[in-house]
């Protein structure tokens, strides 16, 4: 019987669950939490941080050891090139956006080859791709950042867009259902669920494996990028270390959300899930007003806690 | 000092099944005895027991004389029993003086290991094959060295341990004809020694220049142990083989006109020194010989699995396949040997496994209610047992998880279907089910290449049967020609023999 109901209850459930239940247990605590105000700045609080798992999401999937510790630069990297690029003027997007998204795929599309062509270990090919790129922006912009945020992205990003609602949060939805379709609907979507499983069945059934797993982090790369986009029309404004706070936040996000660390198996939903727990915790941490380090401490605690129960269920293993 | 070893009345079970049946095997000092026998004939199984790998279920082991159980091959080295095996056993990022020494290495003040003593004695005994070799040094590393190098890290390692009793399991597959002869003279000096050795090889040859007895198995029972110089290659097939060799249940024509599916030619690879051959629409061509032969290069190798050199034509037009996708666009489908770690996504589902080759076909976004009509079509054309189409693949037993293998190639209506080993741990009305199947395909004008390790299914199954040894093409065997005798006989390298054995 329990078994059944752990059946039904996969991560990506028990993490949206859990994220309803969080808020209003914040009522509890704090009954000013439960109102349409603090369900919307949390949904977009979420919504950053699941933009920019969502690449992190398609490269644990890929398997062997696959991560990308190069996402919180890349995300910093993307923010910095519209900015600059764009230096406050609307029309200017229509090029600053591309060429932000083409080199976060550049960036990501070189850890791919690195990885799968000359074999080094995903985290260290990734974390020193990190080290590049963070080198890189100091030398273009040489510690001064010039530039400017066009007026459209405030408002298309972090104001109310539809009543209430600022339009992050349908963007968010937008590349949830982009997600979906990618992982589910392609053929991509299907060869990268093998690669993660098992490289050698997915060759001997006719997957390209290099070209699927360079995609891959091209892919990430450029969810990265765009990420530091939207991250932009948040901040209004850029700074060295934008990107890197959302780095293992992301990865959180992600395992929370049900996505295997060993591959082949996870979804985007899930993620999206793990990125509304995580932003409820912390929120809530928060409205305790507890002091930072107590509050790093419990959300340490609750992630170990949430992880292990998933490891228990036996699907998940082999 | 003397020594004697003799196995008696040995059984061996697993799980139900019987690997070895009456096994008996003496050997004593200053002999050379070569232990035979085909595929699955249990000559593993006693050598193991012999070395205290595995535990025999009945039977005894007498040392001098006197019954002795092993609990580990520790034990078993302890009263002087060693073995070289094929599969190596060393660790590949020690020297070779810290891998023939290791767990016995010189200490000095009984604590402290002496490496000028290591390396003195470790050049010693390099010295015994000295000539024989490129590299090889005390301080290489083991993942260094070459296949035949590492091999005779692997004999000299054994032999370091002072062995009264040495079993060589196939030592001189990966060795040069030179280095071989160097290791048949030290066996010369080794028996004037009075180390009794046991010889396991599949090559004829060597046993008839090395052995003084040979001790044959069959089907897990010790069916012969004569002398060498009393008998010839033809009794010793003889009694490697029933008596009454398996019959043909039936003789099988393809139309000589069927068009010309797959024709290679001087095929190599790593492990293949040139292969020929042809394949027509509607046959099925058996792939024999003792494992590791060669025959899942072959079948990897056409189906651009791994590199290859060579001419091969498809339906008369020049193929290189240098991807599995490059073949199945030619209509080549590839069913592995190992299922778990080659043909299946055990924790996906049925349908994604199924699917798995097919996906373009479906269009963006997929259409998945197509496909899954058509994964359902091949699972209940199959008749494969499953809880639903979305169940993992883990859920299945082993034969139903060999149908989805299967299916997902047939989904593709292969042309050529290549087919390693594909019977493997598949129970017997699972191998009735695939056999009907094979014939259905061959009906429909299907070419079909067929390795396997089981001698009698490809008796009873093929129309002509390629033996393999040693990467080349022993024996082509067909009509009257393809029956048991001669399959062994070419799966041991000897000549083909045109005579069914009186």
């Amino acid at each position: 019987m329990i078994a059944q109901v752990r059946q039904r209850l996969s991560p990506p459930v028990i993490a949206l669950l859990l994220a309803i239940a969080l808020f209003f247990a914040g009522g509890l605590i704090n009954p000013a939490f439960v109102n349409l105000t603090q369900a919307i700045n949390i949904v977009r609080l979420a919504a950053f941080l699941g933009i920019i798992a969502a690449g992190q999401t398609l490269v644990i999937i890929s398997g062997k050891e696959g991560i990308d510790l190069s996402v919180g630069a890349v995300v910093t990297l993307g923010a910095i090139l519209v900015f600059r690029l764009s230096n406050g003027q609307n029309e200017a997007l229509l090029y600053a956006i591309p060429i932000a998204l083409a080199a976060g795929a550049l960036i990501g599309a070189l850890n791919g080859v690195g990885i799968v062509i000359i074999g080094i270990p995903p985290l260290v090919m990734t974390l020193g791709m990190a080290g590049v790129v963070q080198g890189t922006i100091l030398v273009l912009t040489q510690g001064q950042l010039v530039g400017g945020t066009p007026p459209i992205m405030g408002q298309l990003i972090s104001s109310p867009l539809i009543g209430p609602f600022p339009g992050v949060i349908f963007i968010w939805l937008a590349v949830g259902v982009a997600m979906w379709l990618l992982l589910e609907r392609t053929r991509f979507g299907k060869h990268l669920f093998a690669v993660g499983v098992n490289r050698t069945t997915a060759r001997l059934s006719g997957v390209r494996v290099p070209l699927v797993v360079i995609a891959t982090y091209a892919l990430s790369g450029l969810l990265a990028a765009f990420g530091g986009f939207i991250l932009l029309g948040f901040t209004q404004t850029v700074f060295l270390n934008l990107g890197g706070p959302y780095l293992f936040p992301a990865i959180a996000a992600v395992v929370i959300g049900g996505t295997v660390l060993s591959g082949g198996k996870g979804s985007y939903w899930g993620t999206m899930s793990g990125a509304l727990v995580l932003t409820l915790i912390d929120s809530l941490l928060r409205a305790m007003q507890l002091q930072e380090a107590y509050q790093l401490i419990i959300l340490g605690f609750i992630l170990v806690l949430l992880i292990s129960i998933y490891g228990r269920q036996s699907d998940l293993r082999q | 000092m003397k020594v004697s070893l003799s196995a008696q009345h040995i059984v061996k079970r697993y799980s139900g099944v019987v690997a070895l049946a009456d096994g008996n095997l003496n050997v004593e000092s200053g002999q050379v005895v070569a232990l035979l026998g085909a595929n699955g004939s249990g000559k593993s199984t006693l050598s193991k027991i012999i070395t205290g790998v595995v535990a025999p279920n009945e039977g005894q082991l007498l040392l001098d004389g006197r019954p002795v159980t092993f609990a580990s091959p520790q034990a078993a080295k302890k009263a002087g029993i060693t073995a070289v095996y094929q599969e190596l056993s060393l660790i590949p990022d020690m020297t070779v003086a810290e891998n023939i020494w290791l767990a016995h290495e010189p200490l000095q003040f009984g604590v402290r290991i002496n490496r000028r003593e290591m390396r003195r004695r470790t050049d010693a005994l390099l010295d015994l094959f000295s000539g024989a070799f490129h590299t090889l040094d005390a301080d290489a590393l083991v993942a260094d060295l070459p296949p035949d190098e590492k091999q005779i890290v692997e004999i000299l390692k054994a032999f370091s341990l002072k062995p009264r009793v040495m079993i060589l399991d196939e030592a001189t597959a990966s060795l040069d004809s030179r280095q071989v002869d160097r290791l048949f003279n030290l066996i010369q000096q080794w028996k004037a020694e009075n180390l009794a050795i046991v010889f396991v090889s599949h090559r004829m040859e060597e046993i008839f220049r090395v052995a003084d007895r040979a001790t044959v198995l069959r089907n897990g029972i010790t069916v012969g142990d004569v002398a060498i110089s009393e008998t010839n290659e033809r009794e010793l097939v003889n009694l490697m083989i029933e008596a009454s060799a398996t019959p043909r249940r039936h003789e099988r024509t393809v139309a000589a006109d069927a068009p010309v599916r797959l024709s290679v030619r001087g095929l190599r690879t790593q492990a293949l020194k040139g292969i020929d051959l042809e394949v027509r629409d509607g046959e099925l061509l058996g792939i024999g010989g003792l494992q590791g032969q060669g025959q899942s290069e072959l079948l990897l190798a056409l189906f651009g699995a791994i590199p290859w050199t060579g001419e091969v034509t498809l339906s008369g037009e020049p193929v290189h396949f240098r991807h599995p996708r490059a073949a199945m666009e030619k209509d080549v489908a590839f069913v592995p040997g190992d299922r778990a770690s080659e043909g299946l996504l055990y924790i996906r589902s049925i349908l994604e496994n199924l699917l798995l080759p097919s996906w373009q076909r479906y269009g963006i976004p997929l259409q998945l209610d197509r496909g899954r009509q058509d994964a359902t079509r091949i699972a209940d054309d199959l008749g494969l047992v499953r809880p639903s189409m979305d169940a993992p693949v883990s859920a299945l037993s082993g034969g139903n998880a060999q149908k989805v293998v299967i299916g997902k190639w047939l989904l593709r209506n292969p042309k050529l279907l290549l087919l390693n080993d594909p019977t493997k741990g598949v129970d017997v009305g699972a191998k009735a089910e695939f056999y009907n199947l094979l014939n259905d395909l061959r009906q429909a004008g299907t070419a079909i290449l067929f390795y396997s390790s089981d001698d009698v299914e490809l008796l009873e199954l093929c129309d002509r049967v390629l033996v393999l040894h040693d990467g080349k093409v022993s024996a082509e065997l067909s009509g009257s020609d393809l029956n048991r005798a001669n399959l062994v006989a070419a799966s041991m390298g000897s000549g083909h023999m045109n005579h069914e054995p009186a």
